[in-house]
């Protein structure tokens, strides 16, 4: 989508100037966003107004511009993004702007560049290459350019799809009262759409998503060749393997038996023999780890990131401690990732959330309405809740996708 | 007013021009003659300007510019071939007291031929002729709102060709030539409206020169007449059919001094 900033001034009410360029603009196919009006005090001052035009590509933008000067509409004047750079590694300069995961683009000796990885409470670095890119706090180095103020930096809501759609995927709602069934349909079919136009899949599974006896249908869908990428924590992953090895999840067996006597501390001797071979990869190809989805990753080369958190016990080698380093790295896996799947979690997913640009498909699954509320609300702009019992979810998710 | 002695129909900028139609000189001098010597009885003080070999066109003094009390706002005009006499109109304007006020440079804006008063606005057309960036500019330098009209019949590329104002509460008016919105800004803006028909607009009934109660007009239809004559108006036909190859009748031909707004 490409946009630019008209300004019409003069007697815009009373000319019926601002009604006819708003005409204009919609009659072209395009869009607008009022940034600013400003009406005159009497009938003999004149009135301002500055409108955000939104066109689908930057033929018909321009093209648009042109007859939008014939009624007097002219561009914004704008100036360059101002820089400061860093003194110190890791600190940012004073005023320094701050993020948002929307699309953002920086203005560079005249010209817009797009910020190329989105991610919102960052910063704004102007590479001497003139390579534009957020980055976190942590990671500036001293004499790096930082965008700071506001001048020359806009950023583009993303497109409202219009027209009816049955289930409204594209607001952000929680769907306690809607057909399961059909919901989850409607994600199967978003994630082979994801996929088939070479986007990736991002699966963000919490703990209770292997309680639930869900695990064995996500590790059917990374069996099948639909999950790209997974972010998890060590408790996902150990009772995963736990599930697998033990045949119990925090001590409960699936099998719905009575729990054996000791049974809690099953998680801890599984951890403990992964620590003995040194990794999840290891325990496999040394034959003891032989199944679930943590297996299902390493023999799909399947890359997970899982990062750490203080109430872990271990934790699984794989397990990244310093949470930043964890972030970091699931930073790194990010370019691509089209569709998010967030499943019984909270502490990951919100992680995840806060790291997605805007415009990712994200879905978030929980039994819990108020963590499924929060999810969705925190970029807004393409999630969807879902308020259901996850492994019910994901063993018809599978079943559609990996039947 | 500027005489014609070097008027004819030298290049083709507008839907009424052929450069194989020869304007008869004399017959030209004729009419402007009387043109002038009509607009004197009714009341008028003609003052003139030189005419210019080389720029037939500036004959058509409605051009010029904007005036407003001592301030005269130069035309810029759209085409190459009238832009030669904007230095002699505002040669004229200087010597005459008036200050000097430029409009900025990129744009164009082709004067009262383009912009008229109607209580205390100027109605301005654009798009064939005058630029509607123009306008806030024009507003400024002028003292005065200025209300656009978008032209959308590029027969009747000037204002002056589809809008005249009469009195305090009256116009005659041409809709037609205007876009929708045009048509509804000067609905809301003129109480008493006399609209014309395709027919009475091509025969430029619109271009006509108000002196007090007396209307001055290339033609005059018998309803039009009626209707003028009912509401108080002394009605003058003066033949200008020379002027009319060139796409231009009475009005054209003048440019008011007087002019006081708001």
């Amino acid at each position: 989508m490409a946009s630019e900033r008209v300004e019409v001034r003069g007697h815009i009410i009373d000319s019926l100037i601002l009604a006819k360029v708003l005409d204009v603009i919609l009659d072209a196919g395009a869009d607008y966003r009022m940034v600013d009006v400003e009406i005159g005090r009497t009938s003999a001052d004149p009135s301002r107004a500055v409108i955000e035009v939104q066109a689908p590509d930057e033929e018909l933008l321009d093209r648009l511009l042109t007859e939008l000067l014939v009624h007097g509409a002219n561009r914004v004047a704008q100036a360059d993004a101002a820089t400061v750079a860093t003194d110190r590694d890791g600190v940012l300069p004073e005023g320094f702007y701050s993020t948002t995961n929307l699309p953002t683009q920086v203005r560079i000796h005249g010209r817009w560049v797009d910020v190329e990885n989105p991610e919102m409470d960052c910063a704004v670095v102007v590479r001497p290459d003139g390579r534009v890119r957020t980055e976190p706090m942590h990671r500036v180095r001293a004499g790096d350019p930082v965008v700071v103020g506001r001048d020359g930096v806009r950023v583009q809501a993303l497109e409202r799809p219009r027209g009816a759609n049955p289930f409204e995927f594209m607001t952000s709602e929680v769907s306690s009262e809607k057909p399961k069934d059909l919901l989850v349909a409607e994600v199967a079919d978003r994630i082979r759409r994801a996929k088939s136009m070479g986007a990736k899949v991002l699966v963000v599974p919490g703990p209770a998503v292997v309680h639930t006896g869900a695990s064995p249908h996500l590790a059917r869908l990374v069996r099948a060749g639909w999950v790209d990428v997974l972010f998890a924590g060590n408790g996902f992953a150990t009772h995963d393997i736990e599930s697998n090895v033990v045949g119990t999840s925090l001590g409960v067996p699936l099998t719905g038996e009575t729990p054996p006597e000791g049974g809690h501390a099953n998680h801890l001797r599984v951890i403990n023999e992964v620590r003995r071979r040194g990794s999840i990869a290891a325990a496999v190809s040394e034959g003891w780890l032989t199944g679930g989805t943590m297996f299902e990753c390493v023999q799909r080369a399947v890359p997970f990131v899982l990062g750490g958190s203080v109430r872990d016990d271990g934790p699984l080698p794989d397990v990244l401690p310093n949470v930043v380093e964890a972030a970091d790295a699931m930073r790194a896996q990010l370019p691509g990732v089209g569709v998010a799947l967030m499943l019984a979690s909270t502490l990951h997913a919100i992680a995840t959330g806060n790291l997605l640009p805007a415009g990712v498909e994200t879905f978030c699954v929980d039994i819990n309405q108020a963590v499924v509320t929060k999810l969705a609300d925190r970029g807004s702009h393409q999630a969807l809740g879902i308020v259901t019992d996850v492994g019910l979810f994901l063993r018809t998710l599978a079943d559609h996708l990996a039947p | 007013m500027c005489p014609p002695e070097h008027f004819g129909v030298l290049y083709e900028i507008n839907p009424w021009m052929h450069q194989e139609v020869a304007v008869d000189v004399d017959r030209a001098r004729d009419q402007w003659e009387t043109l002038a010597s009509t607009l004197g009885d009714a009341g008028a003080e003609v003052e003139t300007m030189a005419p210019q070999p080389g720029l037939p066109d500036i004959v058509f003094t409605a051009n010029a510019g904007i005036v407003n009390r001592d301030c005269f706002v130069p035309s810029r005009f759209r085409h190459p071939q009238r832009q030669g006499e904007s230095p002699h109109y505002t040669a004229w304007f200087a010597e005459h007291g008036f200050r000097i006020a430029e409009l900025p440079g990129s744009v164009s804006h082709e004067g009262a031929g383009d912009a008229l008063p109607f209580r205390s606005v100027l109605l301005s057309g654009y798009r064939f002729r005058s630029d509607a960036a123009a306008h806030v500019a024009l507003s400024e330098l002028a003292g005065v709102p200025v209300r656009p009209v978008e032209l959308a019949d590029d027969r009747f590329y000037h204002l002056d060709l589809t809008f005249c104002p009469l009195d305090e509460r009256r116009a005659l008016v041409a809709p037609a030539a205007w876009d929708s919105y045009g048509r509804k800004v000067v609905e809301a803006l003129v109480p008493e409206p006399l609209p014309l028909d395709a027919d009475e607009t091509a025969a430029f009934v619109a271009n006509s020169v108000v002196v007090g109660t007396n209307i001055v007009m290339p033609a005059c239809p018998a309803r039009i007449g009626r209707q003028l004559e009912a509401w108080g108006f002394d009605v003058v036909v003066v033949d200008v059919s020379e002027f009319q190859k060139a796409g231009g009748a009475c009005r054209c031909l003048t440019l008011a001094l007087d002019v006081a707004l708001p």
